[in-house]
């Protein structure tokens, strides 16, 4: 069953794309999809759609979705604490913050330059929260958590007064950024997303061992020769550089970090290679479905990504939870 | 002669302005059972922590086999000395096994996969503990004892040269105190353990390390070290001591302390 995994979920994904490539706004047979991935004719309307519009949102999707929740899976491992997520440590805040402030004061709205905003914000309150938590030299674990909670209040409290002195069309555009989209892929930078969610990939599976040896507590890590502070700070440091170029891609995507490692585990144990394996890639193909839901739920409009993957997640995850209760009842 | 496996000199530490341990000085020989033992606040924790690198003494040194420990890599030191601790915090649903496997971390490197070999070694291990039937459980479903002999079933993958055990009888029935440490005897290699119950460091050790206010107040056999006067003095109880047999029979025999209560010191 182990075994059949990885391929299981492979197939998935690439199923999922083809399908994800066929369907939205015109609908598109395989066939044509192949034809477009294949031989690209740019000259053919449906070809173009295919390879310039799908393809690039399509990958954005996928690798946003992994990169989320591997950078999940890093920071609940290195924290302890299954409640970790990506933005517990307020990289999106800042992100949001750096948009805000662009597009408040001095009225831009350009998506390269947003997307440059949010990844500035994020790098301030990545540096803030490192400075902050590691100041004497060590990180306890405590302080890392209260420091990000801490500044993500900082950054909304700036970012809410900022929206309160704009006008209601900045509102409107920075609301539509915060909630998430792919709609700004281009074949121009996916590279980037695609380039640091497979490295932050290799990164967390030669790390393994030392990551899970951290399961058992700091001292005990240390006694099987794991450098615990520096590998804590090179994880988080990682899994901030991870979200913030996710965040600057796509905008504000919550949840999936925190969720996809715990379906996971319901099924397969973290410390495993293919555990890890397995929580990338149903963290990319989980956001391919979303992205196909947000294109295709409502006839000729986009739905904001947050949106859906915290509504189906949500829901997905409670029932989850239910069910597991329910067996381990019986 | 061979150099002493473990030497300390001059140790001293301090956390803040409090003094835990100061100027300590002792050695212990290869293949030697230690107990350490002394009351609460005497500094045992703070001592197996400078031992196994945990923490940084703030003046002297401990060499290990005659190397400064500082000198090691934390690898490296990693595949001479293994620690079982107290208390293992587990989240996640760790299984036995998994826990158990982390034994092998020290000896591998970045790009070097688990082999069948240690696979054979964590089962062997598994077993030598008498928890095969239970390796896939969940950490977090283990009893205590099954916890610590899960612990010592990960020190023995660990391969160590040394076993450093801080109190892991503390909180156990006696069967577990005893299956534990007749389990980290059986490895064969050098152990130092603080204890807390007296009577079992006496029985199981070689020799005792006496530790009060963060000095070292005695070292020896068990036989010259526990008598009426150290148990007054350095524990505040009253109380007898005879000798009965040890455990081999070529054994001088085993201090045993009988209690006395009701008595104000």
């Amino acid at each position: 069953m182990r075994v059949l995994l990885i391929p299981g979920l492979i197939f998935a994904c690439m199923f999922s794309l083809l399908s994800a490539l066929s369907v939205g706004a015109v609908s598109l047979s395989w066939g044509e999809v192949w034809q477009a991935l294949s031989s690209y004719d740019s000259s053919i309307l449906s070809q173009k759609i295919v390879v310039e519009l799908r393809l690039p949102r399509t990958l954005l999707a996928f690798f946003a979705g992994a990169g989320l929740a591997i950078a999940g899976l890093i920071l609940q491992t290195v924290t302890r604490n299954p409640l970790a997520d990506p933005y517990l440590f307020g990289i999106s805040s800042g992100a949001s913050f750096g948009v805000v402030l662009l597009v408040a004061l001095f009225g831009v709205q350009s998506a390269l330059a947003l997307s440059g905003a949010a990844f500035a914000g994020s790098a301030v309150a990545m540096s803030l929260l490192l400075l902050i938590a590691f100041h004497k030299g060590t990180a306890l674990v405590e302080n890392m958590l209260l420091s990000g909670v801490a500044l993500t209040f900082l950054f909304s409290a700036f970012t809410s007064l900022l929206l309160y002195w704009s006008d209601p069309q900045a509102i409107s555009a920075i609301i539509f950024w915060s909630l998430g989209s792919f709609s700004r892929a281009d074949w121009q930078w996916l590279w980037l997303p695609a380039l640091v969610v497979s490295l932050g990939c290799v990164l967390m599976l030669l790390m393994r061992r030392s990551l899970n040896a951290l399961l058992v507590g700091d001292e005990s890590a240390v006694t099987l020769g794991v450098n615990v502070h520096r590998l804590r700070l090179g994880m988080l440091i990682l899994a901030s550089i991870l979200t913030a170029v996710i965040v600057a891609a796509c905008g504000g995507v919550g949840f999936v970090g925190l969720m996809i490692p715990h379906i996971v585990r319901f099924f397969i144990s973290q410390v495993r290679t293919v555990g890890m394996l397995a929580t990338a890639l149903s963290g990319g193909l989980m956001m391919l479905w979303v992205d196909v839901l947000a294109r295709t739920l409502i006839d000729n409009q986009e739905l904001p990504i947050g949106v859906i993957t915290s509504a189906i997640g949500s829901v997905f995850f409670l029932s989850l939870l239910i069910a597991k209760k329910r067996a381990a009842s019986i | 002669m061979t150099s002493p496996q473990i030497s300390v000199h001059n140790l001293s530490l301090t956390l803040g302005d409090k003094p835990i341990l100061s100027a300590l000085n002792f050695t212990i020989a290869r293949g030697q059972f230690i107990g350490l033992i002394g009351p609460n606040g005497a500094g045992k924790s703070s001592l197996l922590r400078c031992l196994y690198r945990y923490w940084q003494p703030s003046q002297g040194s401990v060499r290990y086999a005659g190397k400064l420990v500082s000198d090691y890599s934390r690898r490296d030191y990693a595949r001479q000395v293994a620690v079982v601790l107290q208390e293992i915090p587990s989240q996640f649903n760790l299984a036995l096994s998994e826990v158990v496997a982390m034994g092998v971390t020290p000896h591998k490197t970045l790009f070097r996969a688990v082999n069948a070999d240690d696979k054979q070694r964590i089962l062997e291990a598994i077993e030598r503990v008498g928890l095969s039937h239970k390796a896939q459980q969940a950490f977090d479903s283990l009893s205590g004892g099954e916890k610590q002999r899960a612990m010592i079933a990960r020190a023995m993958v660990q391969q160590p040269d040394l076993l450093i055990m801080d109190e892991p009888t503390s909180h156990l029935d006696v069967k577990y105190q005893i299956q534990i440490m007749e389990l980290a005897k059986a490895m064969g290699v050098t152990v130092i353990a603080s204890f807390h119950d007296l009577n079992l460091a006496a029985a199981l050790s070689d020799e005792l390390l006496v530790l009060a206010q963060g000095k070292l107040m005695a070292q020896g056999t068990p036989l010259d070290i526990i008598t009426p006067d150290l148990l007054s003095d350095i524990f505040g109880v009253c109380a007898e001591v005879e000798t009965v047999p040890g455990l081999h029979s070529s054994a001088p025999g085993v201090p045993h302390i009988r209690y006395h209560y009701g008595y104000q010191l």
